[in-house]
């Protein structure tokens, strides 16, 4: 018995080990929903070294490549979610208003079995984002659910831009204004904290420039939090902004404007629809939940056609997570625009596709089925809008990452050797859950009740 | 000390105890100085792993070997010690631990206006501070080490990200200072945040390092640029927290940086590649993914000895259950759906499996680096010295080499400190640093009888009785050993705690702890134990330290005692059995 207990351990080892090198892969006679070039009738996808190199009919095997029947199934491209904790060490680092300097991506853990729940729901790519706690917080890292490493640089998605997290409104107010007397206090400090960290950020440059150029002979020191926020001036940094009220999101853009800054996406967003032209007239994107709303006072005010507003008024809308829960399902959270918006098929689901993609500055890559782009693959059985969906196979790079038919029940790749059996309801009461403000959930009582609450609530609405 | 402070909570043991050096057991192992000139006489020489030399007779004289071999002659003024069939090793050396540093007294967080910008030191940043500022000879931790045979560290100050400069000392009794062999050896730094200002996660520390590394280039840069022509330039900027790291940038000093699991040794390796400095990884304990990488790239390695405890073989009930039924259970639930107490226990088999495994996998480590030729010494950071044998043994079982766990004490930490010449082997004109044992080190049933440090006789050969006139049979139900709760009447009021007494091979060690506080753990002093009496101070914190001396008397599964306070009072405890005594390693 023991040994067999050992062969299976091992087994499971080596079933992800393997996986971690890019495969030929052929998906024969699917449904494919291919997001920007309509919808194929049992047609093949042919995956070359990891990459998509053929859509057809009755594309010949060759010798030796794996092939997945996927006759009576869906598929579509590796569900995207733009907003999510999920693969991190650190979330918040919240001692400063200001923390640019700090970048998530330095604390990736590939050990997090998030992940693996992330693939069973068909997500291949999420944006591993610091949290709300500051003006500015630190930079974040787009990662593709390459589960079965143990390297934290093989989830770092090679050639994504660089993102970084800004937040509005309380939470920065909470932490610093009210938590450490400093400033911002108001929502009028949290724009004046952007606006001096860019003023700020140009003197910088200019001092280097001048350096550079020989004007100033000795060298300016080097200021880590400085050279990111000029990396954002240079547009070399995506902005993801935590926000809600309207008011505040036409600030942002206001302060953008001054600074000549254009990549900006609006996260949570919840007030969008009330700005949807000018997010629209901005070329601003909008990450937004399904219809998730009233869990602070800033947030009282929304609506669940938020995302069918924004989309119809041309803002590039996806729908994300920020849950290691709620990643799990986004599939089901895009299908509640048709119920609420009417929005079509291709619409719907662009929102966890090609529409995250684009946010993530990654569209050329992923978010759609198209020759020549990554193979990262979402197979359904049903519909994945409708809700009888059930994830069946995730590819990632043209590795199947998640098989519901070899879904085995432990599939941890690092036990500690001190670990006591839990289970997983003991473990989730330890862990706080707002993730978006881990780290520091003891200043905001009322952010982590509202995501347990909503926790449990989607728990009895799964069982 | 006030009265009311009585009143408020918890007097007795509620509060945060300072432990103070124990006098117990302290000069014991002390040499007596006859002469400082040794002969040992007809032993086996253990020169360097691997080189046994038999019939051997070592001249250790001014804290030298002096001469080494078959005809080496005493001189008139040694001490003979006759070492038939005794087996001499080079001392061991530590290649990274707080060894002689207390760990300060816990403080109230500091006041800091601005969290985002704290001044350096609390912040963590002290790169500029030398082990010498807080290394002391006489501390307790310098005698553990040397009855385990170690004869030399290599000492961190302790702290958080850059806690300071490495100094090697020898770990005699002499005074700090002339047991210091080299200073300033390396910079530390590890992945420590501080609390509640900036850096306060293992990310932000990454980024400040990012920035002082590269700001002290610039600034040493600069300096030599000034000094070469000052004209037109600005005068240096001579912040020591900066200044100090610069030699660091430019390779002349080895960066040594605490890295215990996979994830840590990853951001280590990364960080090296990125910012381009010498590095030696210390206290690794899962370090087996990334071998070839320490490998390709000649970085410094030193794996922890501290290992996780040891497996208990379990038997397994259900001799039915195995692969297939573990997946029979995913796929089909109707069929052959299992009874949720069998499915228990195939999911708690298979999880208790996983965890075997990964404790076989942390007691192989350094056989894996061993098997790819990688030279690693140890650190002892949160191993303890008296498990040193015991778990070299379970590393040896587990395939490491005996001559390679030798030369992870001896030459390679030598090597690696760039000390080679002084230390690590047994030859004539080294530092008469020596283990001797009455068999091979490796021997299951080998002691060590002597150690020499620096030439000096420190005997172990008397196993130290504690001091202690009861039987030693104790085992709860008639004696002292076992877990136990107390209960302290303080003004009427109850305050409950846990009282763990263990024994061990050198006495008895007492842990109390506050059931309000269960983390706060406070170590007895000066245990006396007289039949069922038993007697201990403590140290307790009341804005100042108080030494409270307990007494107790044991009565089967219960006691009863006082504790008293000086200017303060004595107070009535009660006590009872709960179990067999905790084992306190937390891993």
């Amino acid at each position: 018995m023991k040994q067999n207990i050992y062969i299976f351990a091992i087994t499971l080892t080596c079933y992800f080990s393997q996986a971690l090198d890019a495969q030929n892969i052929l998906i024969k006679n699917g449904t494919i929903l291919t997001i920007t070039q309509g919808i194929k009738e049992n047609a093949d996808i042919l995956i070359s070294n990891g990459k998509i190199a053929r859509i057809d009919k009755n594309i010949s095997a060759t010798a030796g490549i794996t092939i997945i029947d996927a006759a009576g199934m869906y598929v579509m491209p590796g569900i995207i979610d733009a907003h999510s904790h999920i693969a991190l060490d650190v979330v918040n680092e919240a001692t400063s208003p200001v923390t640019a300097e700090v970048n998530v991506g330095d604390g990736l853990d590939p050990l997090d079995i998030n992940i693996y729940r992330a693939l069973a729901g068909g997500v291949t790519i999420s944006h591993a984002m610091h949290g709300s706690a500051n003006a500015i917080g630190g930079q974040c890292e787009t990662i593709k659910h390459r589960y079965g490493t143990t390297n934290p640089d093989d989830l770092r998605m090679e050639g994504a831009p660089r993102t970084i997290k800004f937040a509005l409104g309380e939470n920065p107010i909470r932490v610093h204004g009210e938590g450490n007397k400093i400033s911002p206090n108001t929502r009028m400090g949290v724009e004046q904290i952007f606006r001096n960290s860019f003023s700020e950020a140009q003197i910088y440059m200019k001092e280097w420039e001048d350096f550079k150029k020989g004007i100033r002979k000795s060298s300016p020191e080097y200021n880590l939090r400085n050279e990111t926020m000029a990396d954002i001036l240079r547009g070399n940094i995506i902005i993801h902004c935590h926000s809600y009220r309207a008011d505040e999101i036409l600030m942002l853009m206001r302060v953008l404007k001054d600074y000549g800054i254009k990549r900006v996406c609006f996260q949570h967003v919840n007030e969008g629809f009330k700005v949807a032209p000018e997010l629209a007239a901005f070329g601003a994107s909008a990450s937004v939940f399904a219809d998730w709303w009233a869990y602070k006072f800033e947030v009282y005010y929304s609506t669940a056609y938020n995302a069918a507003i924004l989309t119809r008024n041309g803002v590039v809308t996806s729908i994300n997570s920020d849950s290691e829960e709620l990643i799990r399902h986004l599939y089901h959270e895009a299908g509640k625009t048709q119920r609420y918006g009417d929005l079509t098929d291709d619409e719907a689901l662009s929102l966890i596709t090609i529409n995250p993609a684009k946010q993530l500055g990654i569209d050329q890559r992923v978010g759609s089925i198209e020759v020549g782009k990554d193979g990262d693959i979402a197979i359904f059985k049903n519909h994945p809008l409708s809700i009888y969906a059930i994830p069946q196979q995730t590819l990632v790079d043209g590795v199947v990452r998640f098989d519901i038919s070899k879904d085995v029940d432990d599939v941890r790749l690092d036990v500690s050797p001190t670990e006591k059996f839990s289970t997983f309801y003991e473990n989730y009461r330890s862990t706080e859950n707002d993730r978006c403000m881990r780290g520091i959930s003891e200043l905001l009582m009322e952010d982590s009740y509202a995501r347990f609450m909503r926790f449990k609530l989607s728990q009895n609405h799964s069982h | 000390m006030k009265w009311n402070l009585l009143s408020s909570r918890v007097v007795l043991f509620a509060l945060v105890w300072v432990f103070a050096c124990p006098s117990y057991g302290q000069n014991s192992d002390a040499p007596k100085i006859l002469s400082n000139t040794y002969y040992l006489r007809n032993c086996n020489v253990v020169q360097k792993p691997g080189t046994i030399l038999s019939n051997q007779n070592v001249l250790i004289k001014d804290g030298f070997i002096t001469e080494l071999g078959p005809s080496a002659k005493p001189t008139f003024e040694a001490q003979i010690i006759s070492a038939d069939s005794m087996y001499v090793y080079a001392g061991f050396i530590d290649g990274h631990s707080n060894t002689g540093i207390t760990k300060p007294e816990t403080k109230d967080r500091p006041k800091v206006t601005n969290p985002g910008a704290p001044p350096m030191d609390v912040a963590g940043i002290t790169p500029h501070i030398l082990a010498s500022e807080s290394f002391k000879s006489s501390d307790k931790s310098v005698a553990d080490m040397r009855s385990a045979g170690f004869t030399v560290s290599q000492v961190a100050p302790r702290g958080l990200m850059l806690p300071g400069q490495s100094n090697i000392y020898m770990l005699g009794e002499g005074s700090s200072d002339k047991m210091l062999i080299k200073s300033a050896t390396v910079q530390n730094f590890a992945l420590e945040p501080a609390r509640g200002v900036f850096p306060s996660t293992s990310i932000a520390v990454i980024a400040k390092f990012r920035e002082l590394f590269k700001n002290a280039n610039i600034a040493g840069t600069h300096e030599e640029k000034f000094k070469a022509n000052p004209l037109g330039l600005a005068r240096p900027d001579y912040t020591k927290e900066v200044m100090s790291l610069y030699p660091a940038t430019i390779k002349k000093q080895t960066i040594q940086m605490v890295a215990g699991l996979t994830k840590d040794v990853h951001k280590a390796l990364t960080l090296r590649d990125e910012l381009g400095f010498d590095m030696t990884l210390v206290e690794v304990k899962q370090g087996w993914h990334y071998i070839d990488r320490i490998k390709s790239k000649n970085i410094g390695v030193m794996l922890s000895l501290d290992l996780p405890e040891e497996e208990k073989v379990k038997e397994v009930k259900d001799s039915t259950a195995t692969k297939k039924d573990i997946l029979a259970i995913k796929k089909d639930t109707i069929s052959t759906k299992p009874k949720i107490e069998e499915r228990k226990d195939i999911e708690r088999d298979a999880f208790d499996a996983k965890r075997a495994e990964s404790n076989k996998q942390y007691v192989s480590q350094a056989a894996m680096f061993e098997k790819q030729g990688v030279p690693f010494a140890f650190s002892m950071i949160n191993g303890k010295p008296s498990d040193l044998k015991k778990n070299l043994a379970r590393m040896i079982k587990a395939g490491l080499s005996e001559n390679y766990a030798l030369a992870a004490l001896t030459t390679h930490p030598a090597k690696m400190m760039g000390m080679s010449n002084l230390l690590g082997t047994v030859e004539k004109g080294k530092i008469a640093n020596l283990v001797v044992t009455h068999k091979p080190y490796f021997d299951e049933k080998s002691t060590i009888k002597y150690v020499f440090v620096d030439g000096k006789k420190f005997d172990y050969s008397t196993p130290k009785k504690p001091e202690s006139k009861s039987d030693g049979k104790s085992n709860g139900k008639d004696g002292i050993v076992g877990y136990w709760s107390y209960s302290a009447m303080v003004n009427g009021q109850s305050q409950p705690g846990k009282m763990n007494v263990k024994k061990e091979e050198n006495g008895y060690v007492i842990v109390l702890t506050d059931d309000s506080s269960p983390n706060d753990e406070d170590n007895a002093q000066d245990i006396k134990v007289d039949g069922k009496k038993l007697s201990f101070y403590i140290m307790a914190d009341m804005d100042q330290p108080v030494k409270i001396d307990i007494e107790m008397t044991f009565d089967g599964k219960t006691f009863t005692g006082t504790a008293s306070i000086p200017q303060m009072g004595t107070f009535n405890l009660t006590g009872e059995y709960i179990s067999e005594p905790k084992s306190s390693q937390s891993y």
